[in-house]
């Protein structure tokens, strides 16, 4: 029984990012505000690469992306390729850092959060006949952003891991 | 060569082996699996179609069971403030005299609507196809920044197909954007990408709608001349062939700038997140 716990608790970052994703909108979009405001599952997702990498595995990544893509209609395999892209340069930023404080944690995912959100644009111009709207994609960054300090908060109130 | 061959004889070797894939080759093949994925996707290769609507049927489904507590949840709060509704009697009283007016008028407009067929049948004006509605469940709502949609509980097995409209209480909703053997997407009215033909009969004009990624809409290709005033009633005008003509999209509101000059925005007749039973007009054959 104690080994279940365990393995429960191990998977814990996984089972938060899959309720995220499956309920993305009603979540934080109904409920705070009318509008594709946030990107929860970016935030949740730095947060337990950069504090827990072991926990979160690429083939994870990989299907957890599949996932959010068919839910929301985007081109299949984009969602997956920006959550692996964003996890590789989380560990890299994370090597590359000389102090671990919140001010690099912040523009760390501030380069992660861009970084991304230009490699869907670039993969909806390619690989989708539909395009995004920008200025949705510009203020979703900024909210995510300003919110980031927040969530960081809660999941460390709830999750106090050691770098 | 030779030391893999070595590393593959003995148990060590083979953990090695698979560390080294793991560390170095996994993530290169997923990247290119992914990539492989959204070629594939683009150029409408039909097995990878066909594995998509399965894929989607089998995750929309699970999302509404992953959903279901979130969703109890919600309900459940939405029921207790209901319940501490003192004015109920008081609300009560209101909604039956509505519903006495409702009768009336619909009773009026039946009268209308009979005029108006026997005028068509005596100047020979065909009517545009019948329509037939199937009620269909909405299984999750789907917000994000790239698109606004629900999913629904039927399929191409329901010969459902894309561009129909979904509307409630003869209200437009949105048309499907994507059909699954066992679910579709439903491309709601205020996302960024939809586009529908409406006509606003008070005022002769046409225009199109469009979504503006948020919860409203905007009106696009409105004539210089044309002088719209509040609560104007919007309908879609059929020109598309694919929707319904004289559906029900909403109302207009009317704002003065500072220089007088008037700005026109949208009031819809539905609100989002409170959809649970919608219908898809199909055209008769």
């Amino acid at each position: 029984m104690k080994n279940f716990f365990e393995k429960i608790r191990f998977y814990i970052p996984h089972l938060l990012i899959l309720i995220v994703i499956a309920n993305d909108s009603l979540l934080i979009n109904t409920w705070i505000a009318p509008g594709p405001i946030i990107n929860l599952k970016y935030i949740l997702l730095f947060y337990f690469c950069l504090y827990q990498p072991d926990r979160i595995s690429v083939i994870s990544l990989f299907f957890l992306g599949l996932v959010f893509d068919s839910l929301q209609s985007t081109p299949l395999g984009m969602t997956s390729l920006c959550f692996i892209v964003a996890s590789k340069l989380i560990y890299f930023l994370k090597k590359k850092r000389t102090q671990a404080n919140f001010q690099n944690e912040f523009i760390s995912f501030g380069i992660v959060l861009a970084a991304v959100q230009i490699l869907t644009l670039i993969i909806f111009n390619y690989f989708s006949k539909t395009s995004p709207e920008y200025s949705l994609i510009v203020i979703n960054i900024i909210l995510t952003l300003a919110l980031y300090p927040l969530f960081r908060y809660i999941l460390q109130f709830f999750f106090r891991y050691q770098i | 060569m030779n030391a893999t061959k070595l590393a593959k004889s003995s148990a060590v070797g083979t953990a090695v082996l698979e560390r080294t894939f793991k560390e170095k080759l996994l993530t290169p093949v997923l990247i290119g699996v992914c990539f492989l994925l959204l070629t594939l996707e683009n150029i409408s290769f039909r097995p990878i179609k066909l594995l998509k609507s399965l894929v989607n049927d089998v995750i929309t489904y699970s999302a509404f069971i992953i959903n279901l507590p979130v969703n109890f949840t919600a309900d459940t709060t939405k029921s207790f403030f209901e319940f501490l509704n003192f004015n109920i009697h008081q609300e009560n009283k209101i909604l039956k005299d509505q519903v006495n007016k409702l009768i009336s008028e619909k009773n009026e407009l039946l009268f209308f609507k009979n005029e108006n067929d026997n005028l068509k049948r005596t100047l020979g004006i065909k009517n545009q196809g019948e329509y037939a509605a199937l009620l269909v469940k909405v299984i999750k709502e789907d917000t994000s920044e790239f698109g606004k949609s629900f999913s629904i509980t039927k399929g191409s097995s329901e010969n459902l197909e894309l561009g129909q409209a979904v509307v409630r209480n003869n209200i437009y909703l949105g048309r499907i954007s994507e059909v699954n053997y066992l679910s579709s997407k439903v491309m709601i009215v205020t996302d960024a990408g939809s586009r529908i033909p409406i006509v606003i009969p008070s005022k002769g004009v046409n225009a199109i709608l469009k979504g503006d990624g948020y919860s409203n809409a905007e009106l696009l290709f409105l004539p210089t001349s044309a002088n719209l005033d509040n609560n104007d009633q919007i309908y879609t005008s059929g020109t598309d062939g694919i929707i319904k003509e004289g559906l029900y999209v909403g109302k207009v509101i009317v704002k003065e700038d500072k220089n007088k000059k008037k700005k026109y925005s949208i009031d819809l007749g539905f609100k989002e997140h409170q959809l649970n039973y919608v219908s898809v007009l199909k055209l008769k054959r």
